[in-house]
């Protein structure tokens, strides 16, 4: 497959392109403390800059003052948690489309394709459906997703291994299994009660998130990330062939499902705590490939800064453009699958003129 | 109108009911998707797919004689509130006629053999056309104003054979209605207190807004302001935008399981609203059915609305309305134990305002 031929000539020549990632990874950070301070600073209550600075300095003083003041709840409470989880959240599923790509070798999945997704998708509609809220919620959402996972380990693994073909098929029938049982749920649920919770439940959005809630997301999300990091160089062999792969010394069966189950972690924490995001973990390591080429050292953590920049810079159009809070989910695929088509495009072409 | 009046008409309906079929008067209307409904005589087992069509049926019939079959959600919502309590036997009426999401599930609807089956309009032919295929009369009604309302709940009356009934029941909701508007209607847009209803406030918040919408309806007649104006139907708001309003009055839905005013005061930016400061928070009664859509006790949600909004101005005497109300609509003494459960006392006796509800 062409994507590792390239894999392999950017392992050949990991030197000659470090000052251009450099140059890259400076305007990556500029880029994304950017659109954070942005962020933090516009929403549909409007909160004077110099008043946000005032507010944001105080509280770094004494972190557990009081909060007396609509504006200053604002940003601490509202503002500032979601900028954070919306960051990491970004950062994460950019970094899990990353590795799967990399283990699947094919730049085409994404954590959709281990139904991983659609399993924690079914735990937070059958919560939703039964009333359940709060933390409880989130418990069952994150389990269910790495439920989803198990299920795949289990059909997927025959005679004592587990083929990436099979995998990816596996992942297909549990991601079609549960759509179905999220379906299930829909179709019980009262159309005036807790179905239109569902929905936009499904349709993924940040607007309820609190400290609470990032704190609970955030160790999966990190850990996911930093765990995966520290798989860059397994990541790199991974994406050889398989037989190239076993003479490297590696052992690619165990080193996937490694892989895989971090994703669900990182995957699973971000469903509970807002909905289905689609799209990230597909475009965003595109985009950071195109740039960085296919070394999962550089890949990682350029998809990292990608992905966290994305996502903020989204999810402020979510919640500044109109009154109503604009599903994440739909914004993301409306701009994700474009931009995606583009660099498909883009990146064929430069391939075929050369 | 006096009960008594009421109760002579209910006779008097009766009456008619009896003699009409002899003659097998055939009964024809046009329902709300412009189709022409036509029914032997007057309609002896209906099926009520529509959520609120239930409770709408027996309040117009005044019993649950002629409801065959209904909504599994329109039944959990009879048998645990105040109509199962009047109408225990509404318990053993069919609810697998229809699916949650308002599918007919056709060879149920055949067994039941319902000569009216009450359907919604305007979301497609796989609601109806099974239905009609079977050979089954269907009326298509319209959700979201008070004037469709009004309209099919005249069509239901009509297909009972009972059109005094609703004539009856509309010359409340109009009395009720010109009674409040002779009130409000002068008011400036700037002593409009701005009201926010939630539809959904539990992991997650939405807010109706304008358009079609019951809510801002009736917001708007009692003398109150959409905060939400600038939204089209029911959407989902942040915290920040709702502090953006800042409305003076918010309610909360009746759809939400558990939901009580604490989501509000508990909330950090919500708790500081002028609405939570002053203590104007408020959840919508649940009656014969829920308060927040259109349906047959409406003029109560008004009057209730009413007081909270514009103390000043109103001075319902809403207990003594709803026992008349029950009265008429449901042949049913409402005892005080009632009327404090349907109000929530226990939950809001305390908020701004709801003195106006208390029992002497």
């Amino acid at each position: 497959m062409s994507a590792s031929e390239e894999g392999l000539a950017s392992l050949a020549r990991p030197f000659v392109r470090m000052p251009r990632a450099v140059a890259i990874y400076v305007g990556a950070i500029v880029v994304l403390a950017l659109v954070l301070v942005t962020g933090v600073s516009v929403g549909r209550y409007a909160v004077d800059p110099v008043r946000i600075l005032d507010i944001v300095g105080q509280s770094l003083a004494d972190p557990f003052r009081d909060l007396a003041e609509v504006d200053e709840r604002i940003v601490m409470l509202v503002r500032l948690p979601r900028v954070l989880l919306v960051a990491l959240s970004g950062a994460a599923l950019a970094v899990s489309g990353a590795a799967l790509q990399g283990v699947f070798r094919n730049p085409l999945v994404s954590p959709q394709v281990l139904g991983i997704s659609q399993g924690a998708a079914f735990g937070g509609a059958m919560a939703i459906l039964f009333g359940i809220w709060g933390l409880p919620l989130l418990a069952i959402v994150f389990l269910s997703g790495l439920s989803a996972l198990a299920l795949v380990g289990f059909i997927a693994r025959i005679n004592g291994r587990s083929e990436i073909v099979t995998v990816i098929l596996s992942g297909m029938i549990v991601g079609a299994m549960f759509s179905a049982l999220v379906s299930l749920a829909q179709f019980l649920a009262d159309p005036n009660g807790p179905l239109p919770a569902i929905v936009y439940w499904l349709m993924g959005s940040f607007a309820s998130t609190t400290w609470e809630r990032l704190f609970v997301a955030a160790p999966g999300l990190a850990v996911g990330m930093i765990l995966l990091w520290a798989l860059r160089f397994r990541l790199n062999v991974l994406s050889l062939d398989e037989a190239e792969a076993r003479s490297l010394g590696a052992r690619p069966d165990v080193e996937r499902w490694l892989v895989f189950a971090l994703v669900a972690f990182i995957v699973g924490s971000q469903v509970a705590v807002s909905g289905i995001v689609g799209w990230i973990g597909l475009v965003i390591p595109h985009a950071a490939r195109l740039m960085v080429g296919h070394d999962h050292r550089t890949l990682l953590p350029a998809s990292m800064l990608l992905g966290a920049a994305y996502l903020v810079a989204v999810d402020t159009l979510a919640r500044t453009m109109t009154a109503a809070e604009i599903p994440l989910g739909i914004l993301t695929a409306l701009v994700g699958a474009p931009v995606f088509a583009v660099l498909l495009r883009n990146h064929y072409r430069d391939r075929t003129a050369k | 109108m006096t009960p008594t009046l009421a109760r002579g008409l209910g006779v008097a309906a009766l009456l008619l009911g009896t003699v009409v079929p002899a003659f097998s008067q055939d009964i024809t209307f046009t329902d709300q998707e412009g189709r022409e409904v036509s029914l032997a005589g007057p309609a002896e087992r209906i099926v009520t797919i529509p959520m609120p069509m239930a409770s709408s049926v027996i309040a117009i019939d005044g019993g649950t004689d002629h409801l065959a079959g209904m909504n599994p959600v329109s039944k959990a919502a009879i048998t645990e509130g105040i109509l199962g309590k009047i109408f225990p036997e509404s318990r053993d009426i069919n609810d697998s006629v229809t699916a949650a999401n308002f599918v007919p599930n056709v060879e149920e609807l055949a067994a039941v053999n319902p000569d009216l089956v009450i359907q919604w309009g305007g979301r497609g032919g796989d609601l109806v056309d099974p239905i009609t295929n079977a050979g089954m009369t269907a009326m298509l009604i319209l959700y979201g104003t008070e004037e469709r309302t009004r309209g099919y709940m005249g069509m239901t009356a009509e297909a009972l054979g009972k059109p005094e009934r609703f004539a009856e029941h509309e010359v409340w909701r109009d009395a009720v209605m010109s009674e409040i508007e002779a009130k409000t209607k002068d008011i400036p847009e700037g002593e409009r207190p701005k009201v926010l209803h939630f539809s959904r406030i539990l992991n997650g918040m939405s807010a109706a807004g304008s358009g079609n919408n019951y809510n801002d309806w009736y917001i708007n007649l009692v003398g109150g302001k959409n905060a939400a104006a600038d939204l089209e139907g029911s959407k989902p708001v942040n915290a920040e935008q709702v502090a953006a309003w800042d409305p003076d009055i918010i309610t909360l839905n009746n759809f939400e399981p558990g939901l009580t005013v604490q989501a509000v005061y508990d909330d950090p930016v919500l708790s500081l609203t002028s609405a939570a400061k002053n203590h104007r928070v408020y959840r919508l009664p649940l009656g014969g059915y829920r308060w927040d859509p259109p349906n047959q006790e409406s003029p109560l949600t008004w009057m209730w609305l009413a007081n909270i909004v514009h103390p000043e101005l109103f001075d319902f005497d809403l207990r003594a309305e709803m026992k008349s109300a029950y009265k008429t609509l449901y042949a049913y003494e409402l005892s005080e134990a009632d009327i404090d459960s349907i109000l929530w006392m226990d939950m809001q006796g305390d908020a701004a305002n709801y003195d106006a509800f208390q029992a002497d």
